[in-house]
């Protein structure tokens, strides 16, 4: 016998749904929010460019051209975009174990993602503009076959990514098997 | 016979150039119009006779392409080392690849008519990553892709405590025991092979609305005829028109289907299934033989699949995945294309060892557990019920009492979803999971534990309210989804899964 397999009763396994799910950073929700504010100046914008060159392209031909039911989109658009960050930012999270990242999110289909270390093939940190303005990063972690997007966590506080990002890579390498 | 050679960069065979000039020719077909454009432009523009000018465009392009092959030949170089395979190639575009053996997934060769004259193979290597990463080495002595393969083969051996390791009492005998013959094909099975291809029934479909004209087109004709053939008691031309389509329609059908038996005995005849200490090799093919070695531990996910020709053969179709990025990884796998219900057990074992031994590959059997029923609510709602009701609201404004035939979606969905329903099935063992689903056939895919590589578990509103959750295994070769099972078990499954994956001492790939 190289190794024995003996039956275990779940409830002797660790068990990922009882852990102590941490947050995203609390400045992301801020984050979300500039960016749809800022989604919404740019959309204003478009319409106005977009009005100013049909009145000046048909302003000869007698066309009156309404562009002014355009304007209904902004508070359309504004609803969800400012609503929303406050809503599923709440419900992402992570748990960081001795062998394993949990990470939950959705709000109407509820996700939780487990990644155990040894099977991980790289780490990626990175953050956008917007991110590095509110000190926020992205982490992502690649397993192998990339079916279907690795696991993305955004929100982080860029900190907290990097020490996770050093932390995991250390368990990565940690984990020597046998082929 | 030893392959590392540590200073000599060495030339494969001249023939390599046919093997890039079937490479080229392939390439060109593939993409025939912009390609040979340049070409036809050429041959307008010049003037003279039409016949010399194709005749003198011919023999550029075949020049051309021959002196194309020859320099790829003339820039391959390679060179074996002791722990990598070296190449260097490219005329314009130099790339030198470094592929280290044991990240080679898998190694096949391939032998044409000329090569196997010659004693030369063309040898693949396979790994994980993209396309690009592949080694091809074309045209080299046979000898040599023997001892490539070897020197893998002991690659996996060395540092090597793979699933046989678990069965180490008899493991070093097992070892001796060398090459043993799994399964042959004959050219029955060719036959069979042939008429379940895919293939052949595609253009079926595509066929279906050509019939439908031909339907409607003679079918008016005939009834005129039948009017005519009242008055004038003549029937002549235009049944027989009718016929002939008819002949030309099954012509077709007859070609297409000779075709796809043709393509399978090119493809796999004397097929046949070796089993070599840790690998798993299939040979076939008739003017060029194709060979395939998998190691066992690379092996991902086995899927054996049954369509709906398989089903009336009884037969099954086996594939052994191994890890693949994306697009490319289909032809990379080893497929069995045919073997009988009662080799599936003698496959799965000597392919999962005495690692997975309870696992099951057979659809009918009775230990895959059903899953959830609200799986048929959930999916007859929203794909049946949602859908049509929209629909038949929308189009009773242009279409008004008529816009009701599209409630018959209704209970065509309803059936697809049940027989969806009722072909699912989960099997989950200490070691391994086999899951059965299917619309037409039925398709099982199993796996270890321990191969997988990240779980996710979600629950819809629905689901949430009833205690149910949609599990999902990524494995390096795809993902395998178990859909509408109890919450809790679930849950359970993913922690033990989880604690097999992180307790397990070896290595996935």
């Amino acid at each position: 016998m190289l190794f024995e397999n003996p039956e275990i009763a779940h409830d002797d396994l660790p068990q990922a749904d009882s852990v102590t799910w941490l947050g995203m950073d609390e400045k992301f929700v801020r984050r979300l929010l500039t960016e749809a504010a800022l989604i919404l100046v740019s959309v204003s914008i478009g319409i106005r460019v977009l009005q100013f060159v049909f009145n000046t392209a048909f302003a000869d031909n007698n066309v009156n051209i309404s562009l002014g039911w355009l304007w209904l989109l902004i508070p359309v658009a504004a609803v969800p975009l400012f609503v929303w960050p406050s809503i599923s930012v709440p419900r992402k999270g992570y748990a960081i174990r001795d062998k394993d990242i949990i990470y939950k999110s959705g709000v109407f289909w509820r996700t939780v993602t487990a990644i155990p270390f040894n099977r991980i093939q790289h780490v990626e940190k990175s953050s956008a503009p917007l991110d590095r303005r509110y000190g926020i990063a992205t982490l992502q972690l690649y397993t192998a076959g990339g079916s279907g997007g690795d696991l993305k966590i955004h929100g982080l506080s860029a900190d907290i990514a990097e020490q996770l990002r050093v932390f995991i890579l250390d368990k990565v390498g940690a984990s020597v098997e046998r082929r | 016979m030893s392959v590392a050679d540590q200073e000599n960069w060495l030339h494969t065979s001249p023939l390599a150039a046919i093997f890039y000039l079937g490479k080229i020719y392939q390439n060109l077909a593939k993409n025939a119009v912009p390609a040979l454009t340049p070409v036809f432009v050429l041959l307008l523009a010049t003037e003279g006779n039409l016949v010399i000018r194709i005749g003198f465009g011919l023999a550029a392009f075949v020049l051309v392409t021959i002196t194309v092959a020859f320099l790829q030949y003339w820039f391959f170089r390679y060179r074996i080392a002791d722990n990598s395979v070296l190449i260097r190639e490219g005329v314009l575009k130099k790339t030198q690849l470094d592929i280290k053996f044991d990240r080679i997934q898998a190694i096949s060769t391939q032998q044409n008519v000329i090569f196997r004259a010659f004693g030369l193979v063309s040898v693949k290597l396979d790994t994980a990553g993209s396309a690009k990463q592949e080694g091809h080495l074309p045209a080299v002595k046979k000898s040599l892709a023997d001892a490539l393969k070897e020197r893998i083969r002991q690659g996996y051996q060395t540092g090597s405590s793979t699933k046989k390791a678990a069965d180490n009492a008899d493991g070093e005998e097992h070892r001796e025991v060398g090459a043993r013959t799994l399964m042959k094909l004959n050219g029955r099975d060719m036959l069979r092979i042939g008429l379940s291809s895919n293939r052949a029934w595609i253009f079926l479909v595509f066929l279906g609305p050509v019939i439908e004209h031909f339907d409607q087109k003679y079918g008016e004709k005939i009834d005129k005829q039948v009017i005519l053939s009242a008055v004038e008691s003549s029937q002549g031309g235009v049944a027989g028109a009718f016929g002939l389509g008819l002949m030309i329609l099954f012509g077709f059908l007859l070609f297409i289907v000779i075709a796809s038996i043709i393509g399978a005995f090119l493809r796999y005849h004397r097929f046949e299934l070796v089993t070599d200490n840790d690998v798993l090799r299939s040979t076939g093919g008739l003017l060029t033989r194709h060979e395939h070695s998998v190691n066992l531990a690379k092996i991902q996910t086995v899927v054996a699949s049954q369509g709906f020709m398989l089903k009336r053969f009884e037969r099954f179709r086996l594939r052994a995945k191994q890890a693949s990025s994306g697009k490319s990884g289909g032809q990379k796998n080893l497929v069995v294309p045919l073997c009988e219900p009662d080799q599936l057990p003698i496959l799965s074992h000597e392919i999962f060892g005495e690692e997975f031994a309870d696992v099951i590959l057979e659809p009918t059997s009775a230990a895959f557990l059903p899953i959830d029923k609200q799986y048929v609510r959930s999916r007859v709602m929203l794909t049946g019920i949602l859908p049509a009701t929209v629909i038949t609201a929308l189009m009773s404004i242009p279409l008004g009492l008529f816009a009701v035939v599209f409630l018959l979606w209704i209970p065509v969905n309803a059936y697809g979803v049940l027989r969806k329903y009722r072909r699912y099935g989960v099997l989950a063992t200490p070691d391994g999971l086999a899951l059965r689903r299917g619309f037409i056939g039925y398709r099982v895919t199993a796996f270890l534990h321990r191969k997988v590589q990240r779980i996710s578990l979600t629950q819809t509103l629905p689901q949430r309210r009833k205690g149910l959750a949609t599990l999902r295994f990524y494995l390096a070769s795809g993902s395998v989804r178990v859909p509408y099972v109890d919450f809790k078990k679930a849950s359970e499954l993913r922690d033990y899964i989880l604690y097999r994956i992180e307790s397990s001492p070896l290595a996935w790939h």
